[in-house]
């Protein structure tokens, strides 16, 4: 019979304390969604739903004009697989070359990518929004999935990181070995950054989960709308905002996102022990 | 290979797009010339957009299906968003030539759309697709710019002072006169204060002072949009010191109290804090609602209120001038605001509707409240006087400014003469970039 | 005999050298773009074009519907001699940047650091420190920061228990930002998954060596962990400042936006908004965005410059 340590109890009361306090916005959205929608910032301050109802749930999955909240999940879905799949694997491509290659004018591709991720997206977005609209891209995922294909910023400079951890002796060894490039890439760095990689599909997940900007200005028709543009939908400035559906289905859209994370955040965690290659 | 395969046909794409982009602002003309209308075979498809909440997009949706049973040969596309996500969508539809045929179109923007050629003017199509007999004309003239119409009036809106007559008798006040004034309106503040109540929750500054100048027989804005309506800034002293004075008696809450009032069920009228809020007559059904009690309007306090008031278009119909569908849209837009059918199902959601004939066909279905509006504005139809028309361009910056400094003069940190001054300077430097 | 054969090799090699070097150096480059090619394409297909279009209108007056109208300087000569928002705006954001991305780097690495450990429950406090992060800039979070720091909220209450009169977040221009920046440091979630990454890919021999000989926890952290980490450190610095400067959303929402109160919450892009979408000014955006982009460039090559005497890459013989 083990009795926990001192240390054991410090550590959890200070951690789990802390982690709790720093929930309390979160569950006061997952408790205000089973108010009444009209209660709830009267009730603001009490936690306890009362009376505990689910309607805002019926009701927030009833959609927008004819659309049920189903048929946004079902797009936010797509928009975000596609995206997942095109950013981490053509960023990791990319990151390899910067980390691992050298070739001429690698310091000034570096440095465009790096001025890319500085400029703020309302700039680019009118002209953009016209190469689009000229390719005939408009009212699809086409504009937010297709760019996604050819490497995002911010997993490339976070892969590059990652892969400059590595010691070079790995990639020698395995050239010694018969391996050529794309092996090397392939066989050895992949699989050494996985942590990275993983990092990179829960940040693309959630970013693209969330994201508002993109599906506002390319998707047209409230059929093909994404969660977050059917959650604004649920407030109004003219009128009452129905924000007990919108918090009933902002608690629905997160559970997603959450999941994934938690099945990702293992391979975060677990990575490879590298002891053996380091040492 | 094929990598440099793709990057050469990329770029053989982007100078493509280089040189084709610069015909973007001229392809517009095209679409101006002749059109008959659609013949009865012919498929036309119509894009609209507009902004609102589920109750709107529901009945908007039904009423285009309505159209469409009647009109076989159209099919409408509906787009609809909440009133941030639609703004931020149209600007870039604008500048790609890409607006939806049919545009739900604010005041608030109307200037910087219509001056720009983004839509269309309308004039051609009235009393043939468009029916105006049962209108009011001032009705029709609120969407005129210049001598050319860029938008139907979709609703009337007039402004007025909304009230619980209970929370009134209980500050000692019996009722409010049609001709009160802005003194009895200082009087009441006093009461209500001694009452433990709000008189009101503050002003709009832009859209009170307006109404303030109007009953002056000036303006905030001059005629022709470059600078400001009236010279007197005497008239700005005297209006807001009472205002901010009434913030500083604490007869009318502080901004920073108002910043938090999430919507309508947080309201201090609701919440029974305040006896009354000063706000547009469409605005008037969704209090009443959620407060759950007999509320009043009470018109705008004079002297002149009759040259104050004005009616107001709470929005409007507009058509893109990338439209390629303009006869058929026209026929549409006429639908919206005069079916009698189609405005059953709205029941003035977007504001009372202009025809008198549509009036009338709705007044059995409507609730005790939306009956109070209606009566309203029908009364005020009668004593009222012409709209200024929208807004210039370069009114957002200005209406920005001038919350801004509203914000200063109730948290006493700015003096209400030095307000007048400095907003009298930055106004007229924005305005004044619209002489030609 | 064998010395003549050796010779020969050694001058066959000699003689092919120069040839197979500079093959090797094309070998090398053609690699190298083979590698980074979607990036290249992606960038004359998206991106060039629009960053250069936008160069152009900075010097313009463009209003999004008619052609704009070359007016050169004049957008940055407003923008720094008569626009005292713009200087709000300035000092609003540097606060934000300088206040919240330290504040947030040192939650998401310490708390990190503490969870590094294998113990069960870490998986689930893991999860649940990086929840409010994956809510993400959305309007339902924003409401809520709201809420919570009303008059009457949660946090004034908290305040007040602990003696401390309560604070009008929505009345003062200076405790509005605060809010905004306690809302981007609630997040630090993100900063800390990189960080347990980058923890996770420290190999534990090296602490092992270290307890054997004698170090404690506060040295391992100093010793090892910090200079192992610091790669990690550096791009989570570097991101975490660009994206700073690039918050929108929460400064929207909260401000319903204003940027009030009194222009406290004036965020650098919701000011850049305001101007372009609102006010239609998307010529003075466009400056507006470039000079932004000038400032968190030379931010980030400061951060990269001085990155030489505290960063350590393993791969590169470290230090």
């Amino acid at each position: 019979m083990r009795i926990k340590s001192v240390k054991w109890w410090t550590y959890h009361i200070l951690v789990g304390g802390f982690a709790v306090l720093m929930l309390y916005p979160v569950i006061w959205l997952l408790m205000s969604s089973f108010k009444e929608s009209n209660a709830i910032f009267v009730t603001a301050k009490s936690l306890i739903p009362d009376p505990f109802i689910l309607d805002n749930f019926a009701e927030g999955w009833k959609g927008i004009g004819g659309n049920s909240f189903g048929v946004f999940i079902k797009n936010t879905a797509v928009l975000v697989i596609v995206t997942l799949i095109g950013q981490v694997i053509s960023s990791s491509l990319i990151a390899f070359g910067f980390a691992r290659l050298e070739f001429k004018g690698k310091a000034l591709w570096f440095g465009l990518m790096m001025v890319t991720l500085m400029l703020p997206y309302e700039v680019v977005m009118v002209p953009q929004y016209i190469i689009f609209s000229k390719l005939g891209w408009l009212n699809s995922i086409k504009p937010i999935a297709i760019p996604a294909y050819f490497g995002h910023p911010f997993f490339i400079f976070l892969l590059v990181q990652f892969i400059r951890t590595i010691p070079r002796e790995l990639d020698e060894a395995a050239t010694i070995d018969g391996c050529n490039t794309f092996n090397i890439f392939y066989k050895i760095i992949l699989p050494l950054i996985k942590p990275a990689l993983a990092t990179a599909a829960i940040f693309s997940f959630y970013w693209t989960w969330d994201s508002l900007l993109g599906p506002v200005l390319y998707l047209n028709s409230p059929a093909k709308y994404t969660v977050s543009m059917a959650l604004n939908m649920f407030l109004s400035n003219e009128t009452v905002s129905n924000w007990g559906a919108m918090f009933a289905m902002s608690v629905v859209t997160l559970v997603p996102v959450f999941v994934i994370f938690f099945i990702f955040q293992r391979y975060v965690v677990e990575g490879i022990s590298t002891s053996g290659l380091k040492g | 290979m094929k990598k440099f395969m793709v990057m050469l046909f990329s770029l053989i794409l982007v100078f493509s797009l280089a040189a084709c982009s610069g015909s973007s602002t001229t392809s517009k003309s095209e679409s101006d010339g002749k059109e008959k209308a659609a013949s009865k075979n012919e498929k036309v498809t119509l894009r609209i957009a507009w902004w609102g909440s589920q109750p709107r997009h529901d009945y908007t949706l039904k009423i285009i299906d309505m159209y469409e049973k009647q009109n076989p040969n159209v099919k409408i596309e509906a787009e609809y968003a909440s009133w941030d996500d639609y703004w931020k969508k149209l600007a870039p539809q604008a500048a790609a030539n890409q607006l939806p045929d049919i545009i739900q179109m604010d005041l608030s923007y109307f200037s910087q759309y219509a001056e720009n050629n983004q839509i269309a003017d309308l004039t051609p199509y009235l009393d043939k697709q468009i029916d105006t007999k049962d209108t009011n004309q001032n009705i029709i003239d609120g969407g005129k710019l210049g001598d050319k119409l860029y938008g139907l009036n979709a609703g009337v809106n007039v402004l007025g002072y909304h009230y619980d007559p209970a929370l009134l008798k209980k500050a000692g006040v019996e009722s409010l006169d049609e001709n009160w004034t802005w003194d009895d309106y200082k009087e009441l503040a006093k009461k209500a204060k001694a009452a433990g109540l709000f008189v009101d929750t503050g002003v709009k500054a832009d859209v009170f002072f307006n109404y303030y100048l109007r009953t002056q027989g000036k303006s905030l804005y001059s005629k022709d949009g470059t600078g400001l309506g009236y010279k007197d800034d005497k008239l700005f002293v005297d209006f807001f010191k009472m205002t901010s004075g009434l913030v500083k008696d604490k007869a009318v809450p502080t901004p920073d109290y108002m910043a938090q009032v999430k919507g309508i069920e947080d309201d201090p009228v609701v919440k029974q804090k305040a006896i009354g809020i000063w706000q547009w007559s469409n605005q008037f059904v969704g209090l009443q609602q959620v407060a759950n009690r007999p509320l009043n309007i009470s018109n705008m306090p004079g002297p002149d209120s009759d040259k104050g008031l004005f009616l107001k278009p709470s929005m409007f119909w507009s058509m893109a001038s990338n439209s390629e569908h303009k006869v058929e849209a026209a026929k549409f837009i006429n639908f919206l605001t005069n079916d009698i059918e189609a405005n059953k199902l709205a029941l003035g959601d977007r504001g009372v509707p202009g025809s008198a004939a549509v009036k009338e066909a709705l007044k059995p279905l409507l609730s005790p409240a939306q009956q109070q509006v209606f009566t309203y504005v029908e009364w005020a139809e009668k004593h009222s006087s012409a709209f200024n028309g929208p807004d210039p361009i370069g009114a957002g910056e200005v209406i920005e400014l001038f919350d801004s400094l509203n914000e200063q003069m109730s948290y006493g940190n700015l003096k209400v003469e030095d307000a007048a001054k400095q907003f009298r300077q930055q106004a007229e430097s924005v305005l004044a970039q619209n002489k030609k | 005999m064998a010395t003549r054969v050796v010779k020969e090799h050694v001058q066959e090699s000699i003689y092919i050298a120069p040839v197979s070097a500079r093959k090797r150096a094309i070998k090398e480059n053609i690699k190298g773009y083979l590698f980074i090619s979607p990036f290249v394409v992606g960038f004359f297909a998206f991106t060039l074009i629009p960053i250069l279009v936008s160069l152009y209108l900075s010097f313009t007056k463009y209003n999004l519907f008619s052609a704009p109208q070359w007016i050169g300087l004049e957008n940055y000569k407003k923008m720094f001699t008569a626009d005292p928002r713009y200087w709000q705006s300035l000092k609003v954001t540097l606060i934000y940047v300088f206040a919240g991305v330290p504040l947030r780097l040192a939650f998401a690495l310490l708390i990190a650091a503490i969870l590094n450990t294998a113990s069960r429950a870490v998986g689930l406090y893991r999860s649940l420190f990086y929840l409010p992060s994956l809510i993400g800039g959305s309007v339902a979070v924003a409401i809520m920061w709201r809420n919570i720091f009303g008059d009457k909220g949660i946090i004034n209450l908290l305040l007040e228990l602990l003696g401390i009169p309560s604070v009008r977040w929505f009345g003062d221009p200076t405790a509005a930002l605060w809010m905004l920046i306690f809302l981007s440091v609630w997040q630090f979630g993100s900063s800390m998954l990189i960080f347990l990454a980058g923890l996770k890919g420290i190999p534990k021999s090296y602490y092992e060596a270290a307890s054997v000989d004698g170090a404690n926890g506060w040295h391992k952290f100093i010793k090892i962990t910090l200079p192992m980490l610091s790669p990690v450190i550096l791009f989570n610095a570097v991101m975490q400042t660009i994206g700073a400067f690039m918050t929108f959303v929460p400064a929207f929402i909260i401000s319903k936006g204003t940027g009030g109160p009194l222009d406290g919450t004036l965020l650098y892009s919701l000011y850049l908004f305001l101007q372009g979408f609102e006010f239609f000014n998307m010529g003075y955006a466009a400056a507006m965005a470039w000079i932004m982009l000038i400032i968190v460039g030379v931010l980030t090559a400061i951060i990269f410059a001085t990155s030489k005497y505290w960063v350590h890459y393993e791969s590169e013989g470290g230090k």
